[in-house]
Parts: C-alpha cells; structure tokens; sequence
C-alpha cells in the first residue's frame, strides 16, 4: 500500500515536472499545452515540441537512466559509494563521444557518437576490471585512477581539436540538456532501453550477489557472467545518455539511496522507483539551471551537485541507515 | 557421495593439502574436525568450487566439481560458509527469497519451523544479533534443494538450545541426503555424526 502511494505520488512529481518544463522558458507561451498537444502549428508549437518537449523527454529518460545505472553499479560493487561516474564508465564514455567527434568520424547527437561512447564505456569498466586487486577498495581506487587518465585523455582532445561543435569542457563534465533535440533523443532513446532490460534481468541476483561473492556462487550464480551483465547494462546507460548531455553529478549516487530508505534494498522494485526518482529530479534540475538566471543558463552537474550533495548528507545522518558497513 | 581424491592445494608457497583423500557418504552426517589451520575451511571452498585443486580431483554424484557451472553445482550442493555479508537492510523474509521457489527442497518450511526463523521474518538482517543473523544464513543453506549439505562451523555463534536444535535438524535432513559439518571444537557433538574426519 505504502509502495502504490509512493509511486503515485512520485510519478505525478514526474508529471507535473515535465509539463512546468514545457511551459515555462525564456519565450512565453500563450496558448495551453492541451490546445498544442492536439495542434502541431505556430510559433508556441514549435517552442514547445521543437526545443522543449525533446529535452523536458530527454531527460525523463536520462535521469531513469542514471538512478538505474547508480543502483546497479551500487549492487555490483557492493559498496554505498559507487557510480558509474567513479568507476570509470562515464569518462570512457566522455572520450569515446570525444574521440569521434575530433576525429570527424561522427557529429554530435548521431548514432555512431552513441555506440562509440558505449564501446568505450564497456571497455574502460572492463580496463578497471582488468588492472584492479581483487581485494577490498582496490577495484573503486583503479575506476578513480583511470577515470581521471580518460578524463585527461578526454580534455587534450578537447583542446586540440579545432572541430567546431565539439563544445566545451564544461559541457561535457559539468552536462547540459542545451543540445538534445528529437532526432537525438530518438538515437538514444534505444541503448537505453537495451540498458534498462539487461538490468531488471540481473537485478534480483543482485539480491543474492550482496551476500558475498563466494556466498552468491554457492547459491548457483556466476559471479564473473553477472560483473560481466553489469557492466553491459551501464555502458549502456551511461553511453548513451552521456554521448548526448555530458557527465551529469551525483544523480547515480543519490537516487540509489533515496530509494532504498523508501522502498527497502531489493534491487528488482528498486529499478522502477529509481528511474522515476531519477527522471523527476534531472527534471527538477534541468529546469532550475535554465529557469534561476535566465536568460543565462547554469551547467546541469552545478545544480545537481548543489542540491545532491547535501540532500545525500541530510539522508545519511537522520535516516537509519539502509546499508551497515562493518568496520 | 562425495570423493575427494588425490587432492593437492597450496595457498602461495604454503601447502594445505598434499595427496588428500576423502569420502564423504550420502544418508549420512560427516563431522569434519581439525585445529585451526589445518585446512577445513579451505576444503569446502574446494569443495564449493571457489578454489581449483592444483590437482586431483572432488567428485560429487560422479561429476567432477571444477568442470560444473555454478547453478550445477548448486544443485548438488547447499554451502553455508563461516560468515555473509549482511550489510543491507533486507528483512530476513527477503533474504529467503533469494532462494527461489523451484530450487527450493521441501524441507523449507519444516525448517524454518525448526530453527525458529518464522518469528524472525519481518525483521531487518543488519539489526539481528550475530547468532540470530548465522542462523539464518545456515537456514539460507538448508532450503535450498542439494544433495549435500556442508556447514563451516555453524555453531560457533550459538547458545546450547539452537546447537541442540541445529544438530536435531541435522539428524533428520542426513536421513535423506549427505551433510557435513566443519568444526573446531568437535567433543561435545561427536555423538551426534555418523562419521568423523579429523584434518591435522
């Protein structure tokens, strides 16, 4: 009962969000979005299906993809502090959108911008596998060491590449939805549905893969064949959706959290929730950082850094604790 | 049953097994004894297929243990190691779910009624005592559907009526399957196996 409540109400969160982000920008709309769901002419139509709607979708669904790759990527490394962006997932996915566009292979927003940034997201979360200790914080350490090689990596390109439409450093680390248009969304929209399955697919061996990974193997779980799912669901994610907005901060830390003090750690309820969690607050974020000082429009990851960070403090000192870590 | 032949393990430079043989029998209840680094725990993990053997070889039921995936061997064996990591908030009810309805033996209930897990079902894993969390992970152990059971030392955080209790199931699953149990301090329930193995 409580779970039906709560998804009602964060849905409707999600609802209300995505049509405040149709209506309000920096051109005033004068007709309603009822009269322009059902007329696709003008110049509010444009405004709104054109230049809105693609990113107020946008990100609904890069904001799901990220609270889903944050809770896979917590339950795959069975440790609180883990996201995509630590363990070098979204830096390999930074260079690889980077890589192909300084080289003129691809332009932004295509489809061979996507696949690149997935491919090297895969292939830096497997580097990681490949260089880290099996023991203790070794693997986290290796995704930090090599997320900021990949990032350096990402930054030189940046800076000596003439392309114009590679946008800047700031775009890419910080994130921004400025970009996203139909076609974009529509490229990206896919690889992160592949994602979303491939995750409910582990998720419930998530469950058992907590109790250890010796523990999960006796229970007849592969736990080298689930790393492996893993990290194929977040490169799926986390590609895509970076290829397209940048590294967006702390939403994969966060959500994870959020939903585990509300719903319990099962991994598989906590996939839906996390994705509406997800969706509504890059929602919320996106229309703060145009909306605070327009015209003037803030970089993403500024606004959600500025309000996850201290909403993760608040949630770890007054809730009790979903996530007992012996010392 | 459970062969174990011929077996050669070391751990770097240092060598646990050196040409061990064993057997383990189904129907039965297999006491497996030794001090404190005599090599049991590392024994299960050969036996649970974490470690390789360097050589020879542990056949259960005939097939060869290092060639089995993981799910095939599960279904020839239920380990509940030393210790799991409880570190979510799942309830235990949650817990037992990990273990699916078709890979659970019909046991389950008889033994959550036995070791008195039913009263702790709604209660978070992480806010039970050490004793109470074991029982729950050798319970996790029972329920799932093997042809043998094998134990690390899953009285060590118990109290003499669970012991008592925990043995009492043991009796009575070995009726119809293989169990063995690892201990360190073996005396006092000596009594209760078919077989004991002393590793020294």
């Amino acid at each position: 009962m409580k779970k039906i409540a709560l998804y009602f109400f964060v849905s409707t969160l999600a609802l209300v969000l995505f049509a405040l982000s149709l209506r309000t920008g920096i051109v005033q709309i004068h007709t309603s979005l009822w009269h322009l769901l059902r007329h696709h002419s003008g110049v509010d139509a444009t405004t709104v299906w054109q230049i809105r709607f693609p990113r107020a979708i946008g990100a609904l669904i890069i904001g799901a993809a990220l609270g889903v790759a944050g809770v896979i990527a917590q339950g795959i490394f069975r440790n609180p502090l883990a996201e995509p962006t630590l363990i070098g997932l979204s830096s390999g996915a930074t260079l690889g959108t980077i890589a192909v566009i300084a080289s003129g292979a691809a332009a932004y927003g295509s489809r061979l911008n996507a696949e690149a940034a997935i491919c090297f997201a895969l292939i830096a979360a497997l580097l990681v596998q490949l260089l880290a200790p099996h023991k203790g914080y070794g693997f986290l350490l290796t995704g930090i060491a090599i997320s900021a090689i990949l990032t350096a990596m990402a930054g030189l390109l940046i800076s000596i590449s003439p392309k114009p439409g590679i946008q800047s450093l700031s775009f890419w680390n910080f994130g921004s939805l400025a970009l996203l248009n139909n076609r974009t969304v529509q490229i990206i929209a896919p690889f992160i549905e592949v994602g979303f399955i491939s995750a409910f697919f582990i998720s419930r061996r998530l469950d058992a893969y907590s109790l250890g990974e010796s523990s999960s193997h006796y229970i007849g779980i592969n736990p080298k064949r689930l790393r492996l799912l893993a990290y194929i669901s977040m490169a799926f994610l986390i590609g895509a959706s970076v290829s397209a907005v940048g590294s967006i901060a702390f939403l994969g830390l966060l959500v994870p959290h959020i939903v585990r003090l509300l719903i319990g750690p099962s991994h598989r309820p906590m996939l839906s929730f996390s994705a509406l969690i997800g969706a509504a607050l890059l929602l919320l974020a996106d229309f703060l950082a145009r909306t605070l000082f327009a015209p003037h429009e803030i970089p993403l990851g500024l606004i959600t850094s500025l309000i996850g960070a201290p909403a993760l403090i608040i949630l770890l000192r007054t809730k009790k604790s979903q996530w007992v870590v012996h010392d | 049953m459970i062969e174990i032949k011929n077996l050669s393990f070391a751990y770097g430079k240092n060598q646990i097994f050196d040409d061990f043989s064993a057997v383990i029998g189904s129907n039965s209840a297999t006491l497996l004894g030794g001090p404190n680094g005599s090599g049991k725990t590392t024994l299960l993990q050969l036996m649970g297929g974490v470690h390789k053997p360097d050589s020879g070889s542990i056949v259960i039921n005939g097939h060869d243990i290092a060639s089995l995936k993981s799910k095939e061997q599960a279904q020839l064996r239920s380990i509940a190691p030393q210790r799991r990591i409880f570190e979510l908030a799942f309830t235990v009810e949650e817990i037992f779910a990990i273990i699916r309805p078709k890979q659970r033996t019909t046991r389950a209930g008889d033994i959550f009624e036995a070791l008195h897990l039913y009263e702790l079902f709604s209660s978070k894993i992480t806010e039970l005592s050490l004793g109470q969390q074991q029982r729950v992970s050798v319970g996790l152990a029972l329920i799932q559907n093997a042809e043998y059971y094998l134990f690390d030392e899953p009285f060590s955080a118990q109290d003499s009526l669970y012991t008592q209790k925990l043995l009492d199931v043991i009796t009575s699953v070995s009726k119809e399957t293989g169990i063995m149990v690892i201990s360190h301090n073996t005396g006092h329930i000596a009594q209760y196996f078919d077989e004991n193995i002393y590793l020294s």
